[in-house]
């Protein structure tokens, strides 16, 4: 009898604790260290537009954007739209539009659209606008959202930029990664891309790049690195390896066939 | 410099080979079993107070020491040194936390704290360690029941003129019913020293304190339980040889025992010991001039190990020996470079690494008949190596390799045979396999800088065991107190492991080289001979004399680097009573065998001329004995083969030492 008590009081007692649990688990926020810039509605669209970054501030360079879009009357999530960016720089004399990368699907990724600028310039030169257009899918409206946005120049450049010796091309690069370096073996992402015209910018898979990495003032490398290689739209992954904290230069050189483009450009990174 | 060189076998009960030395250095204890043995050595074995322990063991044929600097010699056994060799200091491991090799195991153990040093060369030396080098062991004093008063002890302090360095040490002992205490203290402080023709070696400094407690129980008649701990702090090491000197090195080294002995039972002999122990090592360059960079370079050891052994008389003819060990040690060495309005560049130099090490090992002797003798010894170790945290991981996999840890069983065997060819004479050979692990820097040592050839060294996680064939024999005769030993040994060696230059890899260090990297060659092969006399013929008179050869050579004919030339170290002494003089030479021929990629150059022979004096009376019912020498007397400017960066060392020497015993 005694048993049996102890059991069934272990049985109640473990589907309390399963119920408990099921009441408890709630749905993570999408948005869980991401960074909130603005929110505004996509005129048109009947969409509220939430935008998030990955880091704390936008800088010249590859700059990830999120954005989480809502019905403006029912306040629900939207998970069908497709997305289309434009950024503009508007220098008073003259305009330019930059790098981007729409997001890839017209599904959202866990509720959230991800997307890309890269800012070639500072704000500095001018004034930047991102124009968001949202073709909701959801209630086949269209509209669109503009923001002004402040771009600043880190302390380490991440943005470089080149003309092709072998063609005479403006290319454009922006470092991904390392984007927290560590000793190691360290991913190492950037982005390229040619300047077709002012306002546009396409993905570069044309170029084979050396990396050399080295401490300036201490006058050695490291060993093992793999040179970054094209994968997709514009993206090239390699290795990095540092050998120990400090100020590393990232040496870059590179190639179209067997034709020099560029060997005079680097990335500086400290940590 | 020590004036006392010896060697000899432990009496019957010892398990030990021809293979095994011991120098005793204290005033005897006389115990009716060691009897025969110790009393013909005690007079010879008289310690010169202010010598280090390496100037001690420096005497012993076998044994010979790679220098950076005056202090903190790295130990050799035939040449062979490092991760080839065990250095234990009762039995107990101890790594170094220096990357840099600044901080062997000898440099704790002061001359006051030793009872003897045991040497076990090739096939008995892997006994408690697997190793194709062999084991030093250095046997610390216990607290000593047998003196007639309660407490007892002694004061002793010294001067030496080369380094303008002085030493003093407090000795205390108690005894009372079944308890005794023994404690002890010794301070050290050395200026740069002087070489010959008069000049000064920059950062060779140092100054050091040493600090030893024990108690120890009598449980019963046979039984007794000791508490040990051992305390070493130096400071403003320097190391001339190297870019860097010691700012600081602190050592803690505990255990508890117990042993039992008792002669009628067939477990005649057993021990067992728990010990911990932890070295701190903080490099510095900030006396430097011109350094290019500052860096700090911390490192840290951590041991915790126990044994256990004992002896079984199994019959009349035949006794076995069995051991039981464990030993975890933990290293870790950083290094962090300073430049002016930079981020600290920061690395581990060790990344932190476990190894874990387990063996047992036996040795059965049968004494045939009175003329035949057979030694069978055997060893097994498993040793396992970790990587412990993801920096040291991520670090290593940089050089390819993703998974760094690994596992090895070693296996030691050797059988030796004696035979009595008459009353005076007796004969030994034996032969046997040995193998070792690498160590951590030879695994995952991370851009260590070598000053001698003057690269950087990386680690291999996938180095081979180093492993060796070996044979030695030795002739010994012995008649009344007159004792000579003809030695020589053969060691073949497979996967020896040596720096390989890559030319694709870029050095860390400003203005090295290149950058090596440990390798495994095919071979090399080792040999030698070692003689040594103790002649006691004329009454008041003795004579001691050791001479060495050592031959080493790769398996492509290159020489071997870091081998001593031939060298003849003979003393003799005259002590009618109260008094003694001691004259003592030292003379190596010049080494021409040398491996330049080793950084190695030729080393010109020298001769060196000691003369010591020495005086007992009783003051005040305290033994009191003066000792008075002057070493180098020709102030002759030499170094020895071994000793890095050719760094002269030290040129005529006066010192003056004074003890009293109460």
């Amino acid at each position: 009898m005694k048993k049996s008590i102890i059991f069934l009081s272990f049985i109640s007692l473990s589907l309390f604790y399963v119920s408990c649990t099921k009441d408890d688990a709630q749905e993570p926020d999408p948005t869980a260290g991401l960074t909130k810039l603005t929110e505004g509605y996509a005129v048109g669209a009947a969409t509220k537009v939430e935008i998030y970054l990955e880091n704390a501030t936008l800088t010249s360079g590859y700059n990830k954007f999120y954005l989480a879009l809502y019905d403006s009357v029912s306040g629900k999530r939207i998970d069908q739209s497709n997305i289309s960016l434009t950024p503009m720089m508007d220098m008073g004399t003259m305009k330019h539009s930059a790098p981007y990368e729409n997001p890839a699907s017209r599904n959202s990724v866990g509720h959230l659209y991800p997307c890309s600028v890269v800012f070639i310039m500072s704000s500095m030169g001018g004034n930047w606008t991102v124009k968001f257009k949202i073709d909701n899918l959801e209630n086949n409206k269209i509209g669109d959202l503009t923001i002004p946005v402040t771009v600043t120049e880190p302390t380490l450049s991440r943005m470089k930029s080149f003309t092709g010796l072998h063609d005479g091309n403006k290319y454009f690069v922006a470092l991904i990664e390392p984007s927290s370096p560590k000793i190691g073996i360290n991913t190492m992402e950037m982005a390229i891309y040619k300047r077709a015209t002012m306002m546009s910018f396409p993905a570069d898979s044309s170029l084979s790049i050396t990396l050399t990495p080295e401490m300036p003032t201490m006058g050695h490398g490291s060993p093992n690195n793999i040179n970054p290689t094209h994968t997709r739209l514009g993206h090239y992954s390699g290795k990095v390896n540092f050998t120990m904290t400090g100020f590393w230069r990232l040496n870059l050189d590179y190639k179209s066939g067997a034709a020099i483009a560029d060997s005079t450009q680097y990335f500086d990174i400290e940590f | 410099m020590g004036s006392f060189i010896a060697h000899a076998q432990m009496a019957g009960n010892k398990l030990n080979a021809d293979s095994s030395r011991f120098i005793e250095l204290r005033e005897v204890k006389i115990d009716a079993k060691q009897k025969s043995i110790h009393q013909s050595l005690q007079s010879f074995f008289k310690a010169n107070n202010a010598s280090t322990l390496e100037e001690i063991m420096n005497r012993l044929p076998e044994i010979s020491f790679v220098r950076r600097g005056p202090y903190g010699m790295d130990p050799t056994i035939r040449s062979l040194n490092g991760g080839q060799i065990n250095t234990l200091v009762d039995g107990m491991r101890i790594y170094g936390a220096c990357t840099d090799k600044m901080d062997p195991a000898t440099i704790y153990i002061e001359p006051m704290n030793l009872e003897n040093i045991q040497v076990q060369t090739g096939n008995s030396g892997f006994l408690s360690g697997s190793s194709i080098g062999g084991t030093i062991n250095l046997k610390v004093a216990e607290p000593d029941y047998r003196q007639a008063k309660q407490i007892s002890g002694s004061l002793s302090s010294g001067y030496q003129s080369a380094a303008n360095g002085w030493f003093k040490s407090l000795l205390l002992n108690y005894a009372s019913g079944k308890w005794a205490f023994r404690a002890s203290g010794t301070y050290r402080r050395n200026d740069d020293y002087r070489i010959g023709g008069g000049e000064h070696i920059n950062f060779s400094q140092f100054e050091k304190v040493n600090y030893s407690f024990s108690a120890k129980y009598r449980y019963n008649q046979y039984t007794f339980l000791k508490a040990d701990f051992l305390g070493d702090d130096g400071w403003n090491i320097g190391y001339p040889a190297l870019p860097m000197d010691v700012g600081y090195a602190a050592a803690r080294i505990g255990s508890i025992s117990i042993e039992s002995e008792n002669r009628n039972k067939t477990l005649y002999k057993w021990s067992a010991k728990l010990y911990a122990n932890r070295i701190k090592h903080f490099m510095d360059d900030t006396h430097r001039p011109d350094v290019p960079v500052h860096m700090d370079m911390p490192g840290i050891s951590k041991t915790i190990g126990a044994y256990a052994d004992g002896e079984w008389k199994l019959n009349h003819n035949q006794s076995l020996l069995l051991r039981a060990d464990l030993a975890s040690t933990y290293l870790k060495a950083t290094m962090t470079m300073y430049q002016p309005g930079q981020l600290p560049m920061y690395m581990l130099t060790w990344p932190d690494h476990r190894k874990y090490q387990s063996g047992v090992s036996a040795s059965w002797v049968n004494n045939f008949d009175s003329l035949w003798r057979l030694q069978l010894n055997g060893r097994m170790d498993i040793i396992n190596y970790r990587l412990i945290s993801a920096d040291a991981k991520e670090e290593i996999s940089i050089l390819g390799y993703p998974d760094a840890s690994r596992n090895d069983l070693l296996k030691n065997f050797s059988a030796q045979i004696s035979r009595k060819l008459n009353e005076t004479l007796k004969a030994s050979f034996s032969i046997g396999y040995a193998e070792r692990v690498p160590t951590g820097s030879e695994l995952y040592g991370f851009y260590l800088f070598n000053s001698q050839d003057n690269f950087d060294y990386i680690g291999n996680p996938q180095l081979l065991n180093e492993t060796s064939f070996q044979a030695e024999g030795s002739l010994v005769f012995h008649k009344a107190a007159n004792r000579f030993q003809l030695t020589a040994y053969y060691k073949n060696i497979q996967n020896y492991i040596t720096g390989l230059f890559d030319p694709s890899l870029t050095s860390m260090t400003i203005g090295a080289e290149g950058v090596k990297s440990y390798i495994n060659i095919p071979g090399a092969i080792l040999k030698g001979v070692e003689l040594s006399a103790v002649v006691n013929q004329v009454k008041y008179w003795q004579l001691v004399s050791t001479l060495r050869y050592t031959y080493g050579r790769s398996n492509e004919n290159v020489p071997l680097p870091l081998i001593p030339p031939l060298k003849n170290v003979s003393s003799v002494r005259f002590q009618p009573g109260r008094f003694s003089a001691q004259m003592e030479y030292e003379a190596a021929s010049s080494q021409y065998r040398i491996n330049t990629d080793a950084g190695e150059d030729v080393t010109e022979g020298y001769f060196l001329l000691h003369a010591r004096l020495g005086y007992v009376m009783d003051i005040f019912k305290c033994t009191t004995s003066i000792q008075f020498g002057m070493e180098n007397i020709f102030d002759k400017l030499y170094h020895e083969h071994q000793d890095w960066g050719n760094i002269p060392r030290p040129g005529r020497n006066i010192y003056v030492q004074l003890k009293i015993s109460f």
